[in-house]
């Protein structure tokens, strides 16, 4: 077919196989594709593995609106290898490892060259089903159908088209698994606690949803020397897990009684938690998440995806007393420069990313990824290529 | 009468003086003689040289309902003279200048000892009828009945008695007229800009509400070097105001047409300021500067006090995927004690100018004429002079 180097389908379409969702919240069928060769500013990208995100499932599950776009190639957390280039593509070419990112970075706009945030100005206007510049899609079913795109990435495919502005070229030396998770959610927790918060030395945190993003924030907050990590599930499996990554104390939110969890939290840290991190995506717990900050101080970060787009209630009283509400995606990090530093740090041995991938699949089953994330015991399904 | 005595002659006895009394909701003040008691321990009693009123005095003139109380001595924004000490008392002594402040410094508890929090949680701010440490009022009227205290300084009183904690001293040399607004309005400001948000030079920063509160932000902003001070009101008059105070444009927003105010700044500002100070106390308010900001890194800083209980409205998806910050203060983040000393340097220093939010001037017995004008919208400070 082809070899490391010199990938003989550069310039024409390739036929693969990918994981095509037709109808929401049913299993992808595993599908012959035609994958168009890229345009300019674009990379072919194949796929060596990917992870299934909440965030996946989320938009997996939305079955009317305008963001119940069928049929659909999901997927957005990923590593590959590049096998063609568009023009003008120059930091990136045939052969070299990739992680492809649903956050953009073009470098060039003034966001994008701000030490402050992480917006990309030019490319960070809307996520659509296609591909960022020219709108159109590079998947096409074998009737000929064009195939929608996902977060610009749609990694459930073993090649996929992406923008040079959400591509970032890693080193070989890091191993793939653990590469696919920097593509999404293992850097957001760490972005989040690192560089949105800022996390001191001494610090209590709490952290809503341990899933990947919530475990990331703990292992980040860990890193700094946090002194609490206190973690809020319903599942008491996740407080074993959870130590791993240095959650202190854990909270199940239906064994409090007749106590809101922000009072045990308060109660915990002796007045409330300098950082607080709401890794679900509900707005309700983004509230709770809110009150149980401290005053002067208090900083509640925003990192889940609220999917019923209700808004967040917030007292302005307690605004008043110095707390601070801020959100981010993917961390605060800027992917190009932040994924290869944390891809370092873990060829460095100083940081931890082992813990975090619990199962591993073939690419033909990927729907039991679906079904381990959603039962809740898995933290990252690793889904192979072959 | 207290007037011309030394203060060791009325040490450690009742004083029998003037205050003007909040005694029903709405209803103009009474100057009446009233008996303010020494103070306890860690108290100290003060006679107050001058004060100015604040639109927070009027928020609890007219409230009706608790925390309101009555009857009650309003007034936070003063300076004065310390008359007596009660037990305890080192940092101050009789004849010292002082500024009373609403917001208490201990100096002890974790709030007090972090850089990062100026609300201290051993005197916590309250609406409190009483002095912070004892449940207990210093005011009596001549019938004997209490009167109430009002943040912890109840300013509109020839003599009052403050906790050492809301006591600063300061330098005497400073005009009595321009020391007291460092009680409440221009170190708000100047401390939300310089503290609170930290804006940098070059910065875009728009400013909702041009009270003294707003124009405060605009002087701070401009100590920091921000390039455009936006400011906002309902009020077309306050723009030529407000030049004086470093606003260098203004918007009117009953006049934006058929766009939001948050369009509307975000024209102007190619996307959205750096810095969003809402200085009135509407949650709907807080929501268009939050919407005004710029995505990145944009901070929005409330400042104005709501109806106890008022919610802000955000969209939950526009927090995650903003960048945008939202962040509140009291007092401007501003520690009494440690804070406002520097405060007033730079004003001795000259680099902070406060003389432009002095309007108005009347004696005591004309103080009513100062909540006229304040409710009017017809000045900035009107300073409340008491018989020297």
């Amino acid at each position: 077919m082809e070899n490391q180097r010199g990938f003989k389908t550069a310039g024409k379409s390739i036929r693969c196989k990918a994981a095509v969702c037709r109808n929401p919240g049913k299993p992808l069928l595993i599908e012959e594709i035609e994958v168009e060769p890229p345009h300019a500013w674009e990379i072919r990208i194949k796929i060596l593995c990917t992870s299934l995100c909440h965030s996946d499932i989320t938009f997996w599950e939305i079955s009317t609106g305008p963001y119940a776009v069928f049929p659909r190639i999901f997927g957005h957390e990923a590593v590959g290898v590049v096998e063609s280039v568009g023009e003008h593509v120059e930091e990136v070419e045939e052969g070299d490892m990739v992680v492809p990112v649903f956050h953009p970075n073009c470098r060039e706009c003034r966001d994008c060259k701000s030490q402050k945030g992480n917006e990309c100005s030019i490319f960070g206007k809307q996520v659509t089903t296609k591909m960022p510049r020219d709108a159109t899609s590079r998947f096409k079913g074998m009737d000929g159908e064009d195939l929608h795109h996902f977060f610009h990435v749609s990694s459930f495919s073993e090649y996929t088209v992406v923008d040079v502005v959400n591509v970032v070229k890693i080193s070989p030396d890091i191993p793939v698994d653990k590469a696919c998770l920097l593509s999404c959610g293992v850097s957001t927790g760490i972005g989040a606690a690192w560089k949105v918060a800022d996390i001191e030395e001494g610090s209590t945190v709490a952290i809503f949803g341990l899933g990947a993003v919530g475990l990331a924030v703990a292992e980040g907050a860990r890193l700094r020397g946090a002194s609490k990590i206190i973690g809020v599930d319903l599942n008491e499996e996740k407080f074993e897990i959870g130590k791993k990554f240095g959650v202190t104390d854990f909270i199940n939110p239906t064994g409090c009684g007749e106590k809101k969890v922000s009072e045990v939290i308060k109660e915990i840290t002796d007045g409330g938690a300098d950082y607080c991190f709401e890794c679900i995506g509900l707005s309700s717990l983004m509230e709770d998440a809110f009150h149980c900050t401290r005053q002067g101080w208090g900083k509640t970060v925003i990192l889940g995806v609220e999917k019923h787009a209700t808004p967040l209630a917030i007292d302005t009283y307690f605004l008043l007393r110095g707390r601070t509400v801020a959100g981010s995606l993917f961390g605060g990090l800027k992917p190009k420069s932040d994924i290869p530093m944390l891809a370092q740090k873990y060829i460095n041995k100083e940081l931890n990313l082992d813990g975090f991938i619990t199962h591993q699949v073939s690419f033909q089953d990927i729907n039991k990824a679906f079904d381990l994330l959603l039962q809740g015991t898995c933290i990252r399904c690793i889904i192979w290529m072959d | 009468m207290a007037d011309g005595k030394s203060s060791s002659e009325t040490a450690g006895k009742p004083i029998r003086c003037k205050a003007a009394i909040c005694r029903e909701a709405g209803e103009p003040l009474v100057i009446e003689e009233i008996m303010v008691a020494p103070p306890s321990p860690y108290e100290v009693r003060i006679r107050i040289i001058c004060t100015s009123l604040c639109y927070s005095d009027i928020t609890f003139w007219k409230l009706k309902v608790p925390p309101a109380c009555f009857p009650r001595i309003l007034g936070h924004e003063a300076v004065g003279v310390v008359e007596s000490v009660g037990e305890n008392v080192n940092e101050v002594a009789a004849g010292d200048v002082v500024i009373p402040v609403f917001l208490s410094e201990c100096g002890e508890c974790d709030d007090c000892c972090s850089k990062q929090s100026n609300l201290c949680s051993k005197f916590p701010f309250k609406l409190h009828p009483w002095m912070p440490r004892y449940e207990s009022s210093r005011f009596t009227d001549l019938k004997g009945q209490t009167l109430y205290h009002f943040l912890f300084v109840s300013s509109f009183s020839e003599y009052t008695v403050v906790d050492v904690c809301h006591v600063v001293k300061i330098d005497p040399s400073i005009p009595p007229n321009r020391a007291c607004l460092f009680g409440c309005c221009v170190a708000t400001g100047v401390g939300a800009a310089c503290k609170t948000a930290k804006v940098e030079a070059g910065s875009t920063v728009v400013i909702f509400g041009l009270g003294s509160i707003g124009l405060a932000v605009a002087k701070g902003a401009k100590l920091c070097g921000a390039n455009r001070i936006i400011g906002v009101d309902v009020n077309p008059d306050k723009f030529e105001i407000a030049k004086k105070f470093g606003v260098t444009e203004f918007i009117n927003s009953k006049e934006c047409g058929d766009k939001s105010l948050s369009q509307v700044v975000k024209e102007m500002t190619g996307g959205g300021a750096d810095y969003c100070f809402e200085c009135v106390g509407i949650a709907s308010l807080v929501q268009e500067a939050f919407a005004s900001c710029r995505k990145g890194w944009g901070k929005t800083v409330v400042l104005g006090v709501d109806k106890p209980g008022a919610q802000l409205n955000i969209s939950s998806a526009e927090v995650l995927g903003s960048g945008k910050i939202l962040t509140g203060s009291l007092y401007g983040g501003i520690k009494a004690k440690s804070d406002i000393p520097v405060l007033l340097k730079r004003y001795t220093d000259k680099e902070l100018v406060v003389d432009e939010f002095v309007t108005h001037e009347v004696k005591f017995e004309d103080i009513n004429k100062a909540f006229e004008l304040l409710v009017g919208g017809k000045c900035i400070r009107c300073v409340i002079w008491m018989d020297k």
